[in-house]
């Protein structure tokens, strides 16, 4: 079974190895090996992850001997390689396909607005941090909530490319649920909370869901004055 | 379906991309063909800067599926042309490229790249790899190539993206070794390569990151400290697709030096 010969290496709390995550699952994919690595305690760095991705970054894959880093390329090279199996991954007719692809390099700068705010301590060093600067994040990001509510007003269907469900809404999916992890206020983006409580309890997404969220709200609520 | 021999690749021709009235008035396939991917391009525009990677992608990957003909419109970033009304008609963002095929609008250049290849893969060269582990291989790459660009970007354009008041050499410091220890890594991708960075053929790879390359070098990127990258900048600089799009800008003279220290 394909499912046997793949290894995904991964850490918790991470929206790049949820994409994959939920990839695998839409494709029937279930019973891949995989290990959880701790971040915090620097276990992406370790050998057994930069013998496959000398990155030492996760997600971290392998499909018998091919090695596939890069959460994005992992989704398509799942669709690609397994387009008749699971979930139909990719529309075919132009429109809808255009809209997907267009969503989905949008969502890279979704997720690195996200990412100036909620990981500015992470990415900046302590001498180097401003107020200013993560203000200026801050308002960037509002910038980019207010594109995303508009796509999901005006969209034709309830997904981001339309009626069905796609590699847009499986590499998107994670950016919105971190906004809701981090304490986006209800009420003030109701397409994206919509679109949050749609898809929220899809199987794939529940069976990957990360684990440590469900032990309860830990994260400082940086999202909460957005 | 259409099969089309005669010295061609054997290809199929989607029957709802002919235009009854051109194809009746003609004799040959390859000119059945050449009609189609003209009436195609025409409904095709472009919206680009010169020496912009992603513009210079999307440029590439139309000359590869034979779509010349494609309307185009080259604006000036120096002049804030991109937040013009014409651009954030298409593309509300206001960043280039901006693309549309009849209805459809694409304005980020993976997005169009993979959409033309998907939708004319039967035309032109075939931009994605047959085997699992080439293809897995191109899209690693492609992706990979998005932490170059930025790298690139954090070091050339540090001083337009950080106000002053922010600034700190420790900054600039960490972004130019960031960007060298992103050098050596496609130094190492390119070790053994052929004249690809996939396989034996051309892909979406090269596509998109062949500009990524030409842009460091432009910028004064050293050849000497990173051989294998400008081996493969010489070997693709003169591939048809690639020269015919070509940044005009750039046959001006050289560019800032500004990373001859990377």
């Amino acid at each position: 079974m394909a499912a046997k010969s793949m290894t995904l290496l991964w850490g918790s709390g991470s929206c790049p190895c949820w994409r994959a995550m939920i990839a695998l699952e839409e494709k029937n994919l279930q019973g891949y090996n995989h290990k959880l690595l701790s971040f915090d305690k620097m276990e992406h760095k370790s050998q057994q992850v930069l013998d496959i991705n000398p990155r030492g970054q996760l997600p971290t894959f392998k499909h018998g001997d091919t090695v596939v880093n890069e959460s994005y390329a992992i989704c398509l090279y799942l669709e690609s390689h397994f387009k008749s199996q699971g979930n139909q991954l990719i529309p075919d007719g132009p429109e809808e396909q255009a809209l997907m692809y267009q969503r989905m390099f949008e969502g890279l700068t979704f997720y690195e607005k996200l990412g100036s705010v909620i990981y500015y301590d992470w990415y900046v060093p302590e001498g180097e941090r401003h107020d200013s600067a993560l203000k200026r994040n801050k308002d960037g990001l509002v910038v980019e909530l207010g594109l995303w509510e508009g796509y999901l007003s005006k969209g034709s269907g309830s997904f981001l490319a339309g009626k069905s469900f796609s590699l847009a809404d499986v590499v998107v999916f994670p950016t919105v649920a971190f906004l809701f992890r981090f304490g986006l206020s209800a009420g003030r983006y109701p397409k994206l909370e919509e679109y949050y409580a749609l898809l929220k309890d899809r199987p794939s997404i529940k069976a990957s869901w990360p684990p440590h969220w469900l032990e309860g709200p830990e994260e400082e609520l940086l999202l909460k004055d957005i | 379906m259409w099969w089309v021999g005669a010295g061609y690749k054997t290809r199929n021709v989607d029957p709802s991309a002919l235009t009854p009235p051109s194809f009746l008035l003609l004799n040959s396939r390859p000119q059945l063909l050449l009609v189609i991917s003209v009436t195609m391009a025409k409904d095709m525009t472009l919206l680009w800067a010169s020496g912009s990677p992603p513009c210079w992608g999307v440029q590439i990957a139309l000359e590869e599926k034979n779509l010349q003909g494609y309307n185009q419109k080259l604006l000036s970033v120096a002049k804030g042309e991109q937040k013009s009304k014409e651009v954030l008609e298409i593309n509300p963002r206001g960043q280039l490229p901006a693309f549309k095929h009849g209805k459809i609008i694409l304005n980020e250049s993976y997005a169009a790249c993979l959409y033309l290849e998907n939708q004319f893969k039967s035309q032109g060269t075939q931009l994605i790899p047959e085997g699992a582990a080439e293809v897995g291989l191109m899209y690693q790459l492609i992706f990979e190539a998005q932490p170059l660009a930025q790298k690139i970007g954090e070091v050339l354009y540090y001083n337009w993206k950080v106000p002053e008041g922010e600034r700190h050499d420790s900054a600039v410091q960490r972004n130019k070794e960031a960007l060298k220890e992103e050098m050596k890594i496609w130094e190492g991708h390119l070790q053994g390569c052929g004249d690809f960075l996939v396989g034996k053929s051309f892909s979406l790879a090269d596509v998109i990151i062949f500009p990524v390359f030409a842009y460091f070098i432009r910028n004064g990127g050293s050849e000497e400290r990173y051989p294998n990258v400008a081996a493969y900048y010489k070997k693709l600089r003169d591939r048809p697709s690639i020269k015919k799009t070509w940044p005009p800008t750039w046959i001006d003279g050289p560019g800032m030096g500004t990373l001859k220290d990377i």
